[in-house]
């Protein structure tokens, strides 16, 4: 317990973090007020293929928030100070305060999940107002199990951020992966044309935990292929495996290589 | 300054190209958008053979992994630039070489001399890649419109890394100018492309919307906006404004 | 010869320096000492061109640094930090300088020879302990010849071997007529190092002239230093 705290506590003290839960807080909100924007007038016409995504697809596209909040939780262990200072890094702290490893990163795990929930609530706070705001009435309802899906996918993809960086420990690989994976021109969506298998990577999987269109339509980027349950599962076990390994390998590393 | 510049600039020229060619870093940059190139122009080009119907440009297959290429592109550019706050090695620069202004250019020129190359092969890389998977079909390669088309790749990412560059010596650490960089031309421009058409016309005069014409093949379906050359002319006045401003900066700021 | 005039630095509302002038002198050894924050690093580095003073100057033989033609063949100077990129290697970072500097690589082995890091130089500036990331700073600075040498706490990190090395090393540049500024903490060494004494402290000079005068009446440096950079200072200089 008090490994979560102290985990916590290093989290909240990174100035870094203040421009994660700025861009999650609002960058979600953002990508939906546009897309609702887009799509106003055929909304109110009725005649919106899109209606299911409204306000959703901000929460599919703004996952930037997490991803920068999951590396950056790690990237700040292993940056190494000014070599007058001796070239010291943060782990050599962490690991001499917490006895297990394992231990270390599962606080950090811990305090990585309670802050992209949290984050991921106000996401959805700041993106329900926006929607409304902008469609008034003919705004959709928002169903609390697409909700919950939204946030276990911030979550998971905060996790698959988290696991990655141990094993690079640099940041700027799962940064730039992850950022343009989560954008518009995301690998997965250009996979996905290639291969069916594409539909088993983590994000696209992920997303159908709250993205899905009961009908097939073409115009959305989001065909249904999984049901929300096995696309979360899915993404859950890459999850488990990319943590496997960085427990592994973290487990097995020394400080100084 | 003192009497022989021309001996200097080969000088100084000369020891930014030492610094970027013994970074380690630079050399996994440029070797992962290789073959991250590779294993885009396969994946693009089998999805065009799949589509075997209709007029395929080899060249639009070829090269539509641009997008993702100018990735590697930027970071390129940014680490060249960030890599001289790390350890204190730009108290070394300055130290040696006082000059502010100049030595910036001096960089920003050795970057250019370092990407041309280089970007020209992986582009070419990746139309060859598309040229032999899809020689059965019949498609019309015209020799002139590759190689203008290629040079204006070259020259779009180029500039990109020019620009990326800039922009790290401006904000000097590696992670704010990542998530700058990386969001603008990843999240925020296709993002406004996508959900406001109706602003297309001043979108165009963005860097990297203005850059696209440097390359995009014209195809008479589409109206294009913006020829070649005032794609390029746009691009290189936005390349150009960050390069100042980072050295007005770079001139003024504490080390 | 460096001359500091009336160099007054602010950052933000803070007054970093205010008002410090001294002189170091060639063919000598010139000790720059002070707590910590009180100003030493600021006035190097306006010295060395890398921050900008509000007021007054620093030259460097009557010239500020940025008008030097050939600024390595002049100064040399090795600051806090090995000043190299982690994973460059240690001759590669020489050699880039030397190259900046117009100077060949056989000059980079010459160095490398002096600082004894000959075997060393072919590893990751990364892997190097903390001496010898100092002594790589050290080549760096000896790369041009030059007539000056600025070094901010050369001696931090080396062992016993390499402190009685610098030591040498910098009285023997000293008696060739070359000028030398070094600032350190350990009063000791630089006792058996120095000829001449400048004290700083919160931005003001508080001692200034060579070694025997600053002492006095104390009975060591280390005496000196803590009488004149108490508290109740005032009373004597």
């Amino acid at each position: 317990m008090r490994a979560f705290n102290a985990e916590l506590s290093k989290l909240f003290s990174l100035p870094g973090i203040w421009l994660a839960f700025l861009i999650g807080a609002f960058a979600p909100a953002l990508i939906a007020s546009l897309d609702s924007i887009a799509q106003k007038e055929e909304i109110i016409a009725g005649v919106s293929t899109r209606l299911s995504e409204v306000g959703y697809i901000g929460l599919a596209l703004g996952v930037q928030g997490v991803i920068i909040l999951g590396v950056l939780a790690v990237s700040s262990e292993y940056l190494t100070e000014s070599s007058e200072s001796g070239g010291g890094q943060q782990i050599t702290t962490s690991l001499t305060v917490i006895s297990s490893r394992f231990h270390f990163l599962l606080a950090k795990a811990g305090a990585v999940t309670v802050i992209s929930i949290l984050l991921c609530i106000v996401a959805i706070m700041t993106t329900v107002s926006a929607t409304y705001l902008i469609l008034g009435e003919y705004a959709p309802a928002f169903e609390w199990s697409r909700l919950i899906g939204a946030v276990c996918y911030w979550t998971f993809t905060a996790h698959l951020a988290l696991g990655i960086t141990f094993l690079t420990k640099n940041g700027i690989l799962p940064l730039a992966v992850l950022i343009i994976n989560s954008s518009v021109v995301s690998f997965s969506v250009l996979l996905y044309r290639v291969t069916k298998l594409a539909f088993y990577l983590p994000d696209r999987a992920g997303a159908e935990m709250f993205m899905f269109t009961d009908n097939t339509s073409t115009g959305t980027l989001f065909d249904g292929f999984h049901t929300p349950f096995t696309g979360g599962l899915v993404m859950f076990a890459w999850v488990l495996v990319v943590f496997i390994v960085a427990a592994v390998v973290f487990h097995r590393r020394d400080v100084a290589a | 300054m003192s009497v022989s510049s021309g001996r200097k600039l080969t000088q100084i020229l000369g020891a930014e190209l030492d610094k970027l060619v013994t970074l380690p870093l630079i050399w996994f940059t440029l070797m992962g958008t290789f073959i991250l190139n590779l294993v885009l122009a396969a994946a693009f080009t089998s999805v065009g053979v799949q589509r075997a119907t209709g007029t395929q440009n080899i060249l639009n297959i070829g090269l539509a992994s641009m997008g993702y290429l100018q990735a590697g592109f930027i970071i390129l550019g940014i680490l060249a630039t960030c890599s001289e706050y790390t350890g204190g090695q730009i108290r070394t620069t300055l130290i040696t070489i006082p000059w502010r202004g100049f030595q910036l250019s001096t960089k920003h020129l050795a970057l250019a001399i370092i990407t041309i190359p280089v970007a020209f092969i992986i582009a070419a890389s990746g139309v060859l890649y598309t040229f032999i998977m899809m020689r059965d079909t019949k498609i019309v390669i015209e020799i002139d419109t590759m190689i203008t088309t290629l040079i204006g790749a070259t020259g779009y990412l180029t500039l990109t890394t020019l620009l990326s560059a800039a922009v790290g010596a401006l904000l000097r650490r590696t992670t704010p100018a990542l998530v700058v960089l990386l969001g603008y031309y990843f999240i925020v421009s296709p993002l406004t492309r996508v959900f406001l058409p109706s602003n297309k016309n001043f979108l165009n005069y963005f860097p990297d919307t203005a850059g696209s014409y440097m390359y995009m093949p014209s195809s008479s379906d589409e109206i294009s906006v913006l020829t070649p050359m005032q794609g390029t002319g746009i691009s290189m006045l936005w390349t150009l404004s960050f390069i100042t401003v980072a050295i007005v900066f770079y001139r003024k700021r504490d080390a | 010869m460096l001359t500091i005039n009336n160099l007054v630095k602010h950052r933000g509302t803070r007054e970093i320096l205010s008002g410090i002038s001294f002189k170091a002198r060639p063919g000598r050894v010139t000790g720059f000492l002070g707590p910590n924050g009180a100003g030493k690093s600021s006035t190097l580095r306006i010295l060395l061109g890398l921050d900008r003073a509000t007021s007054g100057s620093a030259l460097i033989n009557g010239k500020p640094f940025a008008e030097l033609h050939n600024p390595l063949a002049t100064v040399g100077a090795a600051l806090d930090g090995f000043g190299a990129h982690r994973m460059r290697t240690g001759r590669a970072h020489l050699r880039w300088i030397a190259r900046a500097a117009g100077l060949s690589n056989s000059r980079v082995e010459e160095v490398l020879e002096i600082v004894g890091l000959t075997n060393a130089a072919g590893k990751r500036v990364g892997q190097y302990s903390l001496g010898m990331g100092r002594r790589l700073g050290i080549a760096a600075a000896l790369l041009g010849d030059p007539k000056i040498l600025i070094l901010d706490e050369p001696v931090n990190g080396l062992d016993p071997e390499g402190i009685r090395w610098i030591r040498t090393f910098l009285r023997e540049r000293a008696e060739s007529g070359n000028t030398v500024l070094l600032s350190s903490h350990l009063m000791g060494e630089l006792a058996e190092t120095v000829d001449d004494v400048v004290i700083i402290k919160h931005g003001t000079i508080v001692a200034d002239g060579t070694l025997d005068e600053v002492i006095g009446n104390h009975s060591t440096l280390e005496e000196a230093f803590f009488a004149l950079t108490s508290e109740n200072t005032g009373d004597v200089v």
